[in-house]
C-alpha cells in the first residue's frame, strides 16, 4: 500500500503550545518525521524599545519578557546596568532580590509543572499548581503592587522595602510549601500512568545539551551541574547552603521532576534570606538622572528557565544603545526540531511542555 | 507495585474533594487589596506643583499635562493620563516628589468606548492671577478646587461604573 | 416512594386503555411507546444533571465551587448552556461532506437511546424485555464508533480525522475485552437475559464471583466512553477535541452530551452484570428496587468522574498495547478460569 506523510501545523492557535508557538509536523501517520519551529508570534521589538527609553524606563518592559518570572527578568537588566556603572547594590537590596526572585522562581516553576500535569492531560494537578502559585502572586503583590508585571527592581536596588505584614504570610507559605510539593509528587510524578508517558521521553543527552546551549532545569536534568547561583554566584547566593537537583536520563520525566525539587531548594533559599535579612537602605547612593559611562556590560543572572543574560551598550546618553537579552527560552528550544523526530503527536506536546518555554521570552 | 501511584493520586483528591475551597466568589465577596496595590490613579491637585517629573519618568508617555504660566508659578490646568498605554509600573508615582500623583485601589477602570478610557484627573482653565496673599488666595483657590472636584467626580462614577 | 410506582403507573394505563375499548395490541402498543418515551425523556434530563454532576465533582475535586449561578445551587446552568448552544450557528466549514457532517451530531444520540431500550430500571421495569438483552446493548452501543468516526471523517480536518482513526482504533480493541468480560458472567448465570442474569445474583453479586472481570470491564468501559485515561479521542491538549473540532453550536452540544449518555449506558451495565442490578444489598427492601439501582448507577459514575479528575491521558500506542497485550489476554484467562471453576463445582456435585 503506498502512503504518504502529511503536514499537520500545530498552532500558533493551539491549546498546548503555551502561547502562539508554531510547530510545523511532518507526520506519517501519527509519528513525527519532521518538525519545524516558528517562533516570533508574540515578538514585540523589546530590545528596540529599550533604545528609545532611559535606562530605568526599560524595567517595566523586561517585565513582560518571561511574565511568569518577571521579578527575575528585572534582575538581569539591571545587574547589567549595576556592572556598567560600577554600582555597589546594598546588602539588604540583594538579600531582598533574593527573596523575591526566589519567590518569582517558585510561582513560575509551579506554572511550568502546573502546565505539563495539563499538557499531559491531568487537568486537576494544574489547577493544585495555580492554587497554590495564588499565594506567591499575594506575596508578590504585598511588595511590589501588582500581580504579573513587578518592575520592582531598580537600578541600584529595588523600589520598597518589604511591608511587615510580608513576613508571617511568608512564613505560613514556606510551612506549607513542602507538603504541597508532596502533593505534587503524589497526583503527578508517582502516578504510573505519567511515568509511562514521559519516562525515556525526547532525551537529551548532556554533551547535546552543552553544545546547544541549553541551560537551566534543561540542562540540569541532562545531569550537567550547571546552576549558576552555585557555580558562579551572583548577588549574595554563595552565603546560601542549597542543593542544585540533577537529573539522570534528560528525559521529560527529569525535566518534570527537577522542577519540583527546585521548588523545594527556592523555599530553603528564602528561609535562609529571611533569617539573615540585615539592616540597612535598600537603595544605592545613586544619581538621579542615570547616566552610565561609555562602554558595554554583560550580566547573567539564573532565571528560572536558564540563564538570563543581559548585555548593555552605553554611549553617554540617557539612553541604551543597544541591549541585547539572552532568553533561555529562545535558546533551549534550539533542539526542539531534531528532539521531536520519532516520537509521536501526543508527545510532541509532552516535549515541548517538559521544556517550559514561555513565548514572551521566546520572541521578546 | 503498579498501581501505587494511581492509587495515591485518587486518595489526593478524594482528600481535596473535602477540603475547603479557595474560590473567591467575586462581586460579593472581594479579597483586600494590598496597600501597595497599583490600581486607579489620584492626583492631589493642590499638592500637584506641575513639575512634570511624573511625565518624564513614565515609559510610555501615557501622562498628557498642560500648564499655564500665572504669575511666577507653573498651574496645572490639564492632567490626561492615556490609561489604554499605561502599564501601571508606578515610576510616575515614584517620581512624585511632592506625593501628589497616588494609587488608590479602585481597579474597575473598563470603558465601554476605547475614547472613554483616558483618565482625565484635572481639567480647569488657568486663572487670572493666583494671589500671592493667603486671604485673597482662598476665594480664587475655592473656585478653583470645585471645578477641579467636579472634574474628577464627574470622571470617577465612569470609571467606577 | 413506592416499589410499584412505575409498573403500577403502566399497569393502570394498561387497564384504562382496555377499560375504553382500545384492543389489547394496541392498547400493549401505547403502553410500550409511552414507557419507551419515558426512558428518552429521562435519560435526556439524567445526561442534563450528570453534565452538571461532573462539573461539580471535578470543580470539587480542585478545590473550586463550580456553577453555582443559574438557579439554586447552580442546577440550572446545563439548561442555561444548552439554550445558549441552541442560540448558536452551527459552522459547515468549506469542503466537508456536509450530510455526513451535519448527519453525525444528529445520530449520535441513537446507539445509546438504543440500548437504555432493554435496561431493567427496577424490578420489572425494563421498558422492552428481550432475551438476549445483553448481545443487543453490546451490538447497539458498538455503533457509536461509526458515528464519531463519520464526524472526524467528514471535517476535511487533520485534527478531526486523527481523532476519527483513533475512535475506530480504540473502540474496535477495547470492545474485545469488553464483551470477553462480560462473557465470564453470562458463563456463571447461564443466560443473556438481562432480568434473569439480575436474579441470578440473588444469592452473590457478581462482582465477588468475577473481580477481573468486572475490573477489565470498568477499564475497558470507560474507554468505551472515551474518558480519561483512555480520552485520546478527544485528547484536547493534542488534538484540540478530535472528531468534534470543527462543530460548532448544538452539534457540538450533541457530541458533549452524547459522551454522557454513553457513561450512562456503562455503567448501567456494570450495575445489572456486576453490582446486582436494582437488588436491595443486604436485603435492604426499605428502599424502591429502581432507586437500590440509581445508587449504585450513580457510584459508578461517580467513581468514572473521580479517575477522570484524578488521573492523565496514555499515549495511543500505550492504549493499544495496553488493550491487546493486557486486558484480551486477562479476560480471556478469567474466562478460562470460570469455565474450569464451573466445571470443578459441578463435578463436586455442587
Amino acid at each position: 500500500m503506498r502512503t504518504q506523510t502529511y503536514i499537520l501545523n500545530m498552532g500558533p492557535q493551539h491549546p498546548s503550545t503555551h502561547g502562539v508557538f508554531r510547530i510545523i509536523l511532518e507526520l506519517d501517520g501519527e509519528v513525527v518525521v519532521k518538525a519545524k519551529a516558528v517562533p516570533g508570534y508574540l515578538h514585540r521589538g523589546i530590545e528596540k524599545l529599550a533604545e528609545l527609553r532611559t535606562y530605568p524606563q526599560v524595567i517595566p518592559y523586561t517585565d513582560r519578557m518571561d511574565y511568569l518570572a518577571s521579578m527575575l527578568m528585572n534582575w538581569g537588566y539591571v545587574a547589567a546596568v549595576e556592572k556598567l556603572m560600577g554600582i555597589e547594590v546594598p546588602e539588604r537590596a540583594e538579600y531582598i532580590r533574593v527573596i523575591v526572585g526566589e519567590l518569582s522562581r517558585i510561582a513560575s516553576h509551579l506554572v511550568a509543572v502546573g502546565t505539563y500535569s495539563v499538557d499531559i492531560g491531568g487537568f486537576t494537578g494544574f489547577l493544585y499548581c495555580f492554587r497554590d502559585r495564588e499565594r506567591v502572586l499575594d506575596l508578590l503583590e504585598m511588595v511590589s503592587g501588582s500581580r504579573m508585571t513587578f518592575s520592582y527592581f531598580r537600578i541600584g536596588g529595588v523600589a520598597d522595602d518589604l511591608p511587615p505584614e510580608f513576613f508571617p504570610t511568608l512564613d505560613k507559605f514556606l510551612h506549607d510549601l513542602p507538603s504541597l510539593c508532596d502533593e505534587y509528587d503524589g497526583l503527578i510524578t508517582g502516578n504510573e500512568i505519567f511515568q509511562a508517558r514521559t519516562k525515556f521521553v525526547g532525551i537529551i543527552p548532556p554533551d547535546v545539551a552543552v553544545n546547544y546551549g541549553l541551560t537551566g532545569p534543561n540542562l540540569r536534568a541532562s545531569g550537567v551541574l550547571y546552576d549558576l547561583r552555585k557555580v558562579r554566584p551572583y548577588s549574595v547566593y554563595d552565603r546560601f547552603d542549597f542543593e542544585v537537583p540533577l537529573g539522570k536520563n534528560g528525559d521529560c520525566f527529569d525535566r518534570f521532576a527537577i522542577r519540583i525539587k527546585e521548588i523545594r531548594q527556592s523555599a530553603r533559599i528564602i528561609r535562609q534570606a529571611v533569617d539573615g535579612l540585615p539592616e540597612g537602605p535598600i537603595m544605592a547612593k545613586v544619581p538621579r538622572v542615570i547616566k552610565p559611562p561609555k562602554g558595554e556590560a554583560y550580566a547573567e543572572i539564573e532565571s528560572s528557565k536558564g540563564v538570563f543574560g543581559c548585555y548593555v551598550v552605553s554611549d553617554g546618553s540617557t539612553q541604551p544603545y543597544r541591549v541585547h537579552f539572552r532568553r533561555p527560552s529562545f535558546i533551549n528550544l534550539g533542539y526542539l526540531e531534531k528532539l521531536l523526530e520519532g516520537w509521536k503527536i501526543a508527545d510532541v506536546i509532552a516535549i515541548l511542555g517538559s521544556l517550559d518555554i514561555v513565548l514572551g521570552e521566546v520572541d521578546c | 507495585m503498579f498501581g501505587q501511584g494511581l492509587l495515591k493520586g485518587l486518595a489526593i483528591t478524594w482528600k481535596e474533594l473535602f477540603t475547603r475551597k479557595v474560590t473567591v466568589q467575586y462581586p460579593e465577596e472581594r479579597l483586600p487589596l494590598p496597600a501597595r496595590f497599583h490600581g486607579r490613579f489620584e492626583l492631589d491637585v493642590d499638592k500637584c506643583i506641575a513639575c512634570g517629573l511624573c511625565a518624564s519618568a513614565c515609559p510610555n508617555k501615557v501622562i498628557q499635562m498642560e500648564r499655564a504660566k500665572v504669575g511666577k508659578r507653573q498651574y496645572l490646568t490639564k492632567y490626561v493620563m492615556r490609561i489604554e498605554y499605561c502599564m501601571f509600573c508606578g515610576f510616575c508615582v515614584e517620581a512624585c516628589n511632592k506625593d501628589a500623583l497616588r494609587f488608590t485601589h479602585i481597579i474597575n477602570m473598563n470603558q465601554y468606548f476605547r475614547d472613554k478610557v483616558r483618565l482625565v484627573l484635572v481639567d480647569r482653565p488657568a486663572p487670572e492671577v493666583i494671589p500671592e496673599e493667603e486671604p485673597a488666595e482662598a476665594p480664587e483657590g475655592r473656585a478653583a478646587k470645585p471645578k477641579a472636584g467636579a472634574a474628577g467626580k464627574g470622571k470617577a462614577p465612569e470609571g467606577e461604573g | 416512594m413506592g416499589e410499584n410506582l412505575f409498573t403500577g403507573i403502566a399497569a393502570w394505563m394498561r387497564t384504562a386503555l382496555l377499560d375504553i375499548g382500545t384492543p389489547p395490541l394496541l392498547s400493549e402498543f401505547i403502553v410500550l411507546l409511552v414507557k419507551l418515551l419515558a426512558v428518552i425523556i429521562f435519560v435526556s434530563l439524567n445526561v442534563l444533571w450528570l453534565v452538571y454532576m461532573e462539573r461539580k465533582v471535578c470543580a470539587y475535586i480542585q478545590c473550586r465551587i463550580g456553577p453555582n449561578r443559574v438557579g439554586p445551587k447552580g442546577l440550572l446552568q446545563t439548561v442555561a448552556d444548552v439554550l445558549k448552544l441552541l442560540g448558536k450557528e452551527i459552522i459547515v466549514p468549506r469542503r466537508v461532506d456536509k450530510i455526513v457532517y451535519l448527519a453525525a451530531p444528529l445520530l449520535v444520540f441513537v446507539p445509546p437511546m438504543m440500548a437504555f431500550a432493554v435496561i431493567p430500571w427496577g424490578n420489572g421495569m425494563a421498558p422492552v424485555e428481550m432475551n438476549i438483552g445483553i448481545f443487543y446493548v453490546l451490538a447497539v452501543a458498538s455503533l457509536s464508533t461509526l458515528i464519531f468516526w463519520m464526524g472526524g471523517w467528514s471535517s476535511y480536518n487533520k485534527y478531526s480525522l486523527v481523532g476519527g482513526m483513533r475512535v475506530v482504533a480504540q473502540m474496535v480493541s477495547y470492545e474485545l475485552p469488553l464483551v470477553l468480560a462480560l462473557l465470564g458472567v453470562v458463563m456463571l448465570a447461564g443466560t443473556l437475559n438481562i432480568n434473569d442474569i439480575v436474579n441470578a445474583q440473588r444469592q452473590v453479586w457478581f462482582v465477588f464471583a468475577q473481580p477481573l472481570a468486572f475490573l477489565i470491564y470498568l477499564t475497558a468501559g470507560i474507554s468505551e466512553v472515551n474518558r480519561v485515561p483512555f480520552d485520546l479521542v478527544e485528547g484536547e491538549s493534542e488534538i484540540i477535541a478530535g472528531p468534534y473540532t470543527e462543530y460548532s453550536g448544538m452539534a457540538y452540544a450533541m457530541y458533549m452530551l452524547a459522551e454522557y449518555a454513553n457513561m450512562m449506558v456503562v455503567a448501567c451495565m456494570a450495575t445489572i452484570m456486576f453490582l446486582g442490578g436494582w437488588l436491595a444489598p443486604f436485603g435492604w427492601t426499605f428502599l424502591p428496587s429502581w432507586f437500590w439501582f440509581f445508587i449504585k448507577v450513580y457510584a459508578l459514575i461517580f467513581l468514572f468522574m473521580w479517575i477522570r479528575w484524578t488521573y492523565p491521558r496514555i499515549r495511543v500506542d500505550q492504549l493499544m498495547g495496553f488493550g491487546w497485550k493486557v486486558l484480551v489476554p486477562l479476560s480471556l484467562a478469567n474466562i478460562f478460569v470460570t469455565g474450569v471453576g464451573m466445571y470443578v463445582y459441578r463435578a463436586i456435585g455442587w
